[in-house]
Order: structure tokens, then C-alpha cells, then sequence
């Protein structure tokens, strides 16, 4: 209780500080900072499901790209404030769809499947974009970024508490046993089956309302982009270079992509790529223990 | 319809395309069944074979199908410099077989994402092509430019020469020893370090050498590999693990159905059938993507 009062008071400092930091260092620093609030929202959801069971998912992006898609499309009918919640319902609905099927498969074979999933929902929308004859969507009167920065660093902070609320309950020790064995877990009476599709649905809502924030911030939709698996790949490499284990890793890792992006985008951006994959080699191959921890359950 | 759907032209461009996914799933099978590498960066290699013999052309004017066996060597290359820079101190621990499959995967992904940004940036995303053997040979109703024939005589070649490696010689007997069963095969005798060598080399290099024959037909770009990776993967789940022939009629199949799935919907129809064919092929096989045989 205490670990969690302590872990409020740090968000809300960090929040302070980010918020209020970067209104007065100027314009570039408040997209720094809804930069870092994005990522830190993302891998915090990914690692409730992702870094509790050991499934690694290469999927998030569809649900971004869900809640984008969302925003793009109703943006004129709707305000944001039903949207943004609404982007996440879609995400975690189409989670739940998929969840039964896909879930049942392990380990390394998860992951590639929920990446090839990814691609899959990425194409079939591209051929109903194309058939709509919208090739891409313009969102007009999107609010400024101060705006969304406060949108964004309240998803991360929800994010950041309720993996750490999770992960110390029942339900989040029971998805650490299905990571460390799946097949004990079920034996002791764990619902596995239950708590992973919970746990999976879970996790994409808040990348589904990240994603509807975020095309406000593009003001411009484009499925190509959305659902682009560098999302996932980002997501990913964060967790494994700060360390799913806890609500802290997310953190650090993110902040480490921003330095890295930051200092590298304005250069090239293929370069910065060549720097995120060169670090997530890294990481897997000489601080390895995150991942194993990751992927030991999940592999059986 | 119908018979435009049976004619020739189709059946040609179906034998050339699966003759090229029997090649890369090929390699692919070479290095997840000796290793369990799921190598997630395989079509980059392909793309990277393009890239070659895309530079070899444009710069000495002379026919890719000469620089085969140094584009062969490169890719060889490739797959060694991996082998030893990441794989071969975690296979030398015998971890479990899933530690090996989820880390080799992750490191893979690192390797792929690598490979297209370095190779966008040494020669920018523009997709490129090359004209070669374009000249168009008729038989009947059917055309067919010199450079499939080429690609599909090549892959062929090569897709008999490796069925004959792999059951006649004793290092392609040593591979399948080691992709049916790793423990068993050391026992043998079976120099298991040298065997994985050898087989990630030569999977790397048939990949590369698709990539070359590819690129003879296609546009070359960085960003080109991924559609061949799943293809692989759906190759070897549909075809088994370690089924080298079972393999080859796979890529075949795939061919078919794209082909024709581009010819009667459209060409988004093919991403949309390799993925959606990759996702029921693992979804429908819980028991893990191969679980033909299983390594004991």
C-alpha cells in the first residue's frame, strides 16, 4: 500500500514536471514530452499483458491504429471526449474477438502470429480504405498540442498505475504464473484461459485511446502509417531495454528511445532506426535476463 | 473466364514464383531446423540478394546469373558473421528450445530492422530495377520473358541440386540427422558446431541467390523482405518441419494461390491471402509451428 502511495506521488511529480517543464521551455519541448508520455502509455499497457504472461505481442499497433481510425473517421460527428474512450472500447472489443484463437498459441509463436495478425488488419483495412476511395483522412480544427499533452500524460499516468496495481493483485500474480508455467498454473486452479483474454483486452485499451489522441496530433490518417509495425517494434524494444518487470522499466526505456530519437530523427531517421534495432540486439544479446524471464513461460 | 483462369501464362508465373518461395523456404527450413533460429530477418536477406545483383548489373553490365556463386558467398557471409556475432555462444549453453526461439527471434527482428534502414540509407528507398534477358519467347500462347525462364531454370537447378546434397552426401545427412534429433546426433557423432555452420551458410546463401533471381523479374527495394519472410514461414509450417520436399510442394501451392488471387481480385489480394494464410496455418497448429516432429 505504502509502495503504491509512493509509486502516486512520483506520477503526479512526474506529470507536474513534464506538463509544466516543458509549457515553459517552449513549443519543441511540449512534443518531446507528448512523445514520451506516448511511449511510456504504450509499453505500461503492453507490459500488463505482455510483460505479466511472457506473451510477447508484436500487435499493439492495431489497437493504436484502431483508435486512430476511429478519431479519423468520426471526428467531425463526434466530440473528443467520447472518441478518445471510444477508440479504446474498439481496441479492447476487437482484442476480446481475436483473443480466443490466438491466445491458445505459445511463446515464439504468439509473437509472430500476433505480428502477422497485425499485417493482416493492416491490409484488409487498406482494401477498405481503397474501396471507400479514401486513400487518406484530414482532420480539421484538431486541438493544439497543449491540449493533447494533457490527454497524453493522463493516459500514461492511468497506464503506469494500473500496471503496478495489477501487477501486485490476484489476477496479476495469476498471469505471472501462466508466464513462469502455464500448464502448473492451471493445474493449481488459475482460470488461464480467462485471465489471459482479460489481461490481452486489457492491455489495448489504453494504446486504443493513445492512438486517437495521436491522430489529432498528425491531424492526418493514413492506414499505412497507424498501423505501422514500427509501433509494435518501438514497444517491444522500450520493454526490453528498460525491462518489463515492473512499472519503472517502461519508463526508463522510453526515456532512453526519446534521448535516442531525438538526438538522431533530425539526422535521419532510417539512422535512428539502425540505432533502435543495433540497441535492441544489444540488450537481448548481453543484458538477456529481462528476456528470458519474458519468454520462459511462454515457451512450453 | 474459366479459361483464361487454366491458360499457361498464369501456370508459368505460378511455376516461377513457387520455385523461388520452394528456395527461400528452403533455407529458412535449413536454419530453424538445425538451429531453432526463427529467423524473422530472412527476406531481408533475399531483399540483400536483390541489392547485389542490382549493383552487380548496373555496375559491371555483366548477367547476375554469372555473380550467382559470389552473391552465394556473400550470403553465406552473412549468415556466418550472425552466426558467430549472436548465436553460437547461446547454442553452445543447450538452453531449452524456446529460450533459443524467442531470443533468436527478438535478435532477428533487431537484424531485419537493421538491415532495411542501413540498406535505405547506403542507397535511398527508391525501388529499383534493371532490364535483362527481357526479350519474350512464344510458344503458342504463351509469352514468357528470358528472365523468368532464367530465374525458374536457376531456382530448379538449384532446388535438385540441394534435394541430391541433402540425401546422398554425408553433411546433408548430418543436417537432416540434426534437424530430426539434436541429442541423437551428437551421439553419432554428428560434429553438431560444424553441421550448424554449414547450414546456416548454405540457407543464408540460397536465400541470397532467390533474391538475386527475384530481382531479375522484380523491383528491389529495402523495404522489400518482409512479404518473403512470411512466406517462408508459411512454406514451412504448411510443408513441415525438416520436410524438405514436403517443402518444395508447398511453395508451390502458395505460388498458385497468390497468383491466382491477385488475377481474380486484385493485388492487395495478396497480402491479404499470405497473411491471412500465415495466421490460420499457426492458429491451426497450437501445438507449435512445425509440430511435425518435435525435437525431443
Amino acid at each position: 500500500m505504502r509502495d503504491t502511495f509512493t509509486l502516486i506521488t512520483v506520477i503526479l511529480a512526474g506529470v507536474g514536471l513534464l506538463y509544466f517543464g516543458s509549457i515553459g521551455a517552449g513549443p519543441y519541448w511540449q512534443i518531446v514530452a507528448l512523445n514520451l508520455a506516448m511511449w511510456i502509455a504504450l509499453t505500461q499497457s503492453w507490459s500488463l499483458f505482455s510483460g505479466l504472461t511472457g506473451y510477447i505481442s508484436l500487435g499493439h499497433a492495431v489497437a493504436y491504429g484502431l483508435g486512430a481510425y476511429m478519431m479519423a473517421t468520426l471526428f467531425s460527428e463526434w466530440p473528443i471526449w467520447v472518441l478518445v474512450p471510444m477508440g479504446g472500447l474498439v481496441a479492447g472489443v476487437f482484442a476480446l474477438i481475436v483473443a480466443l484463437p490466438v491466445l491458445r498459441v505459445r511463446g515464439p509463436y504468439f509473437v509472430i502470429l500476433s505480428f502477422g495478425l497485425s499485417e493482416l488488419v493492416k491490409y484488409v483495412l487498406l482494401v477498405v480504405e481503397t474501396a471507400l476511395g479514401q486513400s487518406s483522412r484530414l482532420l480539421f480544427g484538431a486541438p493544439g498540442t497543449q491540449t493533447l499533452l494533457v490527454w497524453m500524460l493522463a493516459l500514461a499516468a492511468v497506464a503506469t498505475l494500473l500496471r503496478h496495481v495489477i501487477g501486485l493483485s490476484r489476477f496479476g500474480q495469476g498471469l505471472v504464473a501462466i508466464r513462469e508455467d502455464e500448464t502448473a498454473a492451471e493445474t493449481i486452479g488459475i482460470p488461464i484461459t480467462r485471465y489471459k483474454v482479460l489481461a490481452f483486452a486489457l492491455s489495448t485499451v489504453i494504446p486504443g485511446m493513445v492512438g486517437a489522441v495521436m491522430a489529432l496530433r498528425s491531424t492526418y490518417f493514413e492506414v499505412l502509417q497507424v498501423f505501422s509495425p514500427t509501433i509494435s517494434f518501438t514497444i517491444v524494444t522500450i520493454a526490453i531495454i528498460g525491462g518489463a518487470g515492473d512499472a519503472r522499466g517502461p519508463v526508463l526505456g522510453a526515456v532512453f528511445l526519446i534521448a535516442l530519437s531525438e538526438t538522431l530523427r533530425g539526422v535521419s531517421p532510417q539512422l535512428y532506426l539502425v540505432f533502435l534495432g543495433l540497441s535492441l540486439i544489444f540488450f537481448v544479446r548481453f543484458v538477456p535476463n529481462g528476456l528470458t524471464g519474458l519468454l520462459r513461460g511462454g515457451g512450453r | 473466364m474459366i479459361e483464361s483462369l487454366l491458360s499457361a501464362q498464369l501456370l508459368f508465373a505460378a511455376a516461377v514464383l513457387g520455385a523461388l518461395y520452394a528456395l527461400i523456404g528452403l533455407g529458412l527450413n535449413l536454419v530453424y531446423g538445425t538451429m531453432r533460429l526463427l529467423n524473422i530477418a530472412h527476406g531481408d536477406i533475399l531483399m540483400v540478394g536483390a541489392f547485389a545483383a542490382f549493383w552487380w548489373f548496373t555496375l559491371t553490365s555483366l548477367s547476375p546469373l554469372i555473380a550467382l556463386p559470389l552473391i552465394a558467398v556473400f550470403g553465406a557471409a552473412i549468415g556466418l558473421a550472425l552466426y558467430f556475432a549472436l548465436f553460437r555462444h547461446q547454442l553452445a549453453q543447450e538452453l531449452d528450445a524456446s529460450v533459443i526461439e524467442g531470443r533468436s527471434l527478438l535478435l532477428f527482428f533487431g537484424v531485419s530492422v537493421v538491415t532495411q534502414n542501413v540498406t535505405a540509407l547506403l542507397f535511398t528507398a527508391t525501388p529499383r530495377a534493371y532490364r535483362h534477358l527481357d526479350e519474350v519467347y512464344r510458344f503458342g500462347d504463351l509469352a514468357m520473358t528470358g528472365n523468368r525462364i532464367a530465374a525458374l531454370v536457376c531456382a530448379v537447378t538449384l532446388l535438385i541440386a540441394m534435394l541430391i546434397f541433402l540425401k546422398k552426401t554425408l553433411f546433408g545427412i548430418e543436417i537432416r540427422a540434426l534437424i530430426q534429433h539434436r541429442e541423437a546426433a551428437r551421439i553419432v557423432g554428428v560434429n553438431v558446431e560444424k553441421v550448424q555452420m554449414v547450414a546456416i551458410s548454405i540457407g543464408f546463401a540460397v536465400t541470397a541467390i532467390a533474391g538475386t533471381l527475384l530481382s531479375m523479374t522484380e523491383q528491389t527495394n529495402p523495404f522489400m523482405g518482409f512479404r518473403f519472410t512470411i512466406a517462408a514461414f508459411v512454406v514451412i509450417i504448411i510443408g513441415g518441419l525438416g520436410n524438405i520436399r514436403g517443402g518444395i510442394i508447398a511453395g508451390f501451392l502458395l505460388a498458385v494461390m497468390e497468383i491466382y488471387a491477385v488475377t481474380i481480385f486484385s493485388a492487395e489480394a495478396r497480402s491479404i491471402l499470405i497473411y491471412g494464410g500465415f495466421v490460420l496455418a499457426i492458429i491451426l497448429r497450437p501445438q507449435g509451428l512445425l509440430g511435425v516432429r518435435k525435437r525431443a
